[in-house]
């Protein structure tokens, strides 16, 4: 049991820098840049609320990467490579 | 009922007697066992948790077992220390210097009691750094009555005569003593090609001279006595290694100059890719300069040899993880920064450890980066070990305990209770040094910096084991 509970913890761990970029890739693909409604029609105009979901969507994503990008720097840290 | 009563006595005797002589569990460390727990003890045969988990039969057979050698060890112990305690003369001293090491003094400490083991270490403390003195800048008079309690007047004389010796090296290697008649036989002898004669020790001048390694009496050492663990349960005869002898003592270099500890701060340039920084700087009272050392070592002999008092900031740089910062191949930990440090610290000094995680991890943070450092400090640092230690075998629970335990450990917060008064100021998270990133290295030519520059990380300061703001 003291095993499982450790595997979870872990595996948890490992998912949390993960969640933001998910976070921010689903909120990128909910509030594209440009919505087309057929051709030869006009994009509609981004709304106020859709701008901050994009750019929400954004943050979370770059964020997300940096973070992993941080954990990668902190593990050759840890081992003496830099 | 009369005829009744002589049996029922009898009985009630019988009853008492076999809970009198039924073997009953003894319990760790017991008085009337001294020797044979420190036997056990020292040999790490068991531990309380083990004992008590032995049966009182086992107990009893592996005390039986180790009482003979037991008291053997502890005899040769009384031996060594009424030896070690004599006044030494100038071979014991560069002996006993060179060669006792920690072991030895707490093998007399758990052996003979605390008190013998202090009065050991404290002879060694003082001989130890008299002569480090005595080789690199000399003795002055009164400096050397300290030592009359531990040395045989011939040996202080010489000591005494050691500062003659160097200074008259200093005077040959001062460049005008070095030139010397300017003829065709003394510049060939610039090419005499061979180990520096410094580093040459009586070990190789013995070999050199008769191809036998020894070079004078064998060292007198604590040596270790071990009990066989396990022997006990197997009925085998308990195993006593007898003390191992050292090599012969080498002999003490005379420098011709004080200790190259000092490096010049500017000193460092270099264009590899990557990083090699780390060091330790000692920041002084009055002093214009701090002292920057690469190896611990001649840090420790530097610090040694200010003033109590003096010293008014120390930084740490090198890599750190939970309870441990390292510089280099030295190894900083709460006992040893105490040994270093224990009296030479200015009222509200600070120690920084300038390594990853050598504070604990703290409380809630809405930092993201913070946030991620903590995740990673908790996998490299408890989950990675914990299931390499399940994988190879070791029971979960100890396991769990172990890495619990040390994975968010505090290095600061445990020096700044060893250090009372000073600031001890270390890292919550792991620390970024922008000067350590390949390339950059290159760009700034300070591939084996001393001391960081910025430190990208959250300190935590602590004054008595208090948090305390950054100073």
């Amino acid at each position: 049991m003291t095993d499982l509970n450790y595997i979870l913890e872990a595996v948890l761990l490992l998912a949390a820098p993960l969640v933001p970029v998910i976070a921010g890739h689903m909120l990128r693909r909910k509030f594209p840049q440009q919505i087309a409604l057929g051709e030869g029609t006009e994009p509609v105009p981004m709304t106020g609320a859709r701008k901050l979901g994009r750019w929400a969507g954004n943050i979370l994503f770059w964020g997300g990467i940096l973070g992993i990008l941080f954990m990668i720097v902190v593990v050759l840290n840890f081992k003496g490579r830099i | 009922m009369k005829t009744l009563r002589p049996i029922f006595i009898f009985l009630s005797l019988a009853l008492a007697g076999s809970s009198a002589f039924a073997l009953e569990p003894v319990p760790w460390n017991n008085k009337d066992y001294a020797a044979e727990f420190k036997y056990f003890m020292e040999g790490a045969a068991f531990t309380p948790e083990t004992w008590a988990a032995l049966g009182p039969k086992e107990q009893e057979s592996s005390l039986l077992e180790a009482k003979q050698p037991a008291l053997e060890r502890q005899q040769a112990m009384k031996n060594y220390y009424a030896a070690a305690m004599k006044k030494w003369d100038t071979a014991s001293l560069r002996d006993y210097t060179s060669k006792t090491k920690e072991p030895d003094i707490k093998a007399v400490d758990l052996w003979l009691g605390k008190a013998k083991g202090a009065a050991f270490a404290r002879k060694l403390a003082v001989t130890s750094s008299t002569l480090r003195k005595a080789r690199r800048e000399g003795l002055s008079k009164e400096e050397s009555l300290a030592l009359e309690p531990y040395l045989q007047p011939e040996a202080i004389e010489e000591l005494l005569a050691v500062k003659a010796a160097a200074e008259a090296l200093k005077k040959q290697a001062a460049p005008e003593a070095l030139k010397g008649p300017d003829s065709k036989s003394t510049a060939s002898l610039n090419k005499f090609a061979g180990p520096d004669p410094s580093k040459l020790g009586a070990d190789s001048f013995a070999k050199l001279y008769d191809n036998m390694n020894a070079s004078g009496a064998d060292p007198v050492v604590a040596g270790r006595g071990q009990y066989a663990a396990g022997a006990a349960h197997t009925g085998a005869a308990v195993q006593y290694t007898s003390p191992q002898k050292k090599a012969a003592f080498t002999m003490p270099e005379v420098k011709s100059a004080p200790a190259a500890g000092a490096v010049p701060a500017g000193n460092a340039k270099s264009t590899a890719l990557t990083s090699d920084a780390y060091g330790i700087t000692v920041y002084t009272s009055g002093a214009q300069q701090p002292l920057t050392f690469r190896k611990g070592e001649d840090a420790v002999a530097a610090i040694r040899r200010l003033p109590d008092g003096s010293i008014t900031k120390v930084i740490f740089y090198g890599h750190g993880g939970p309870g441990l910062q390292t510089v280099g191949a030295f190894d900083v930990d709460a006992d040893t920064a105490r040994d270093i440090l224990k009296g030479k610290m200015a009222r509200g000094g600070v120690v920084q450890y300038s390594g990853c995680n050598t504070a604990s991890i703290g409380g809630m943070t809405l930092n993201p980066a913070v946030g991620l450092s903590m995740v990673a400090r908790r996998l490299l640092y408890f989950s990675i070990p914990y299931f390499q230690d399940r994988m190879s075998g070791t029971p979960a629970e100890q396991a769990k305990q172990q890495w619990e335990k040390g994975w968010n450990a505090d290095l600061a917060r445990d020096t700044s209770l060893n250090l009372r008064g000073a600031v001890v100021c270390g890292y919550r998270t792991f620390g970024l040094v922008p000067g350590r990133l390949p390339g950059v290295t290159a760009l700034m030519g300070n591939q084996e910096a001393t001391t960081p520059g910025y430190v990208a990380g959250k300190k935590a300061c602590y004054q008595d084991g208090k948090e305390v703001p950054a100073p």
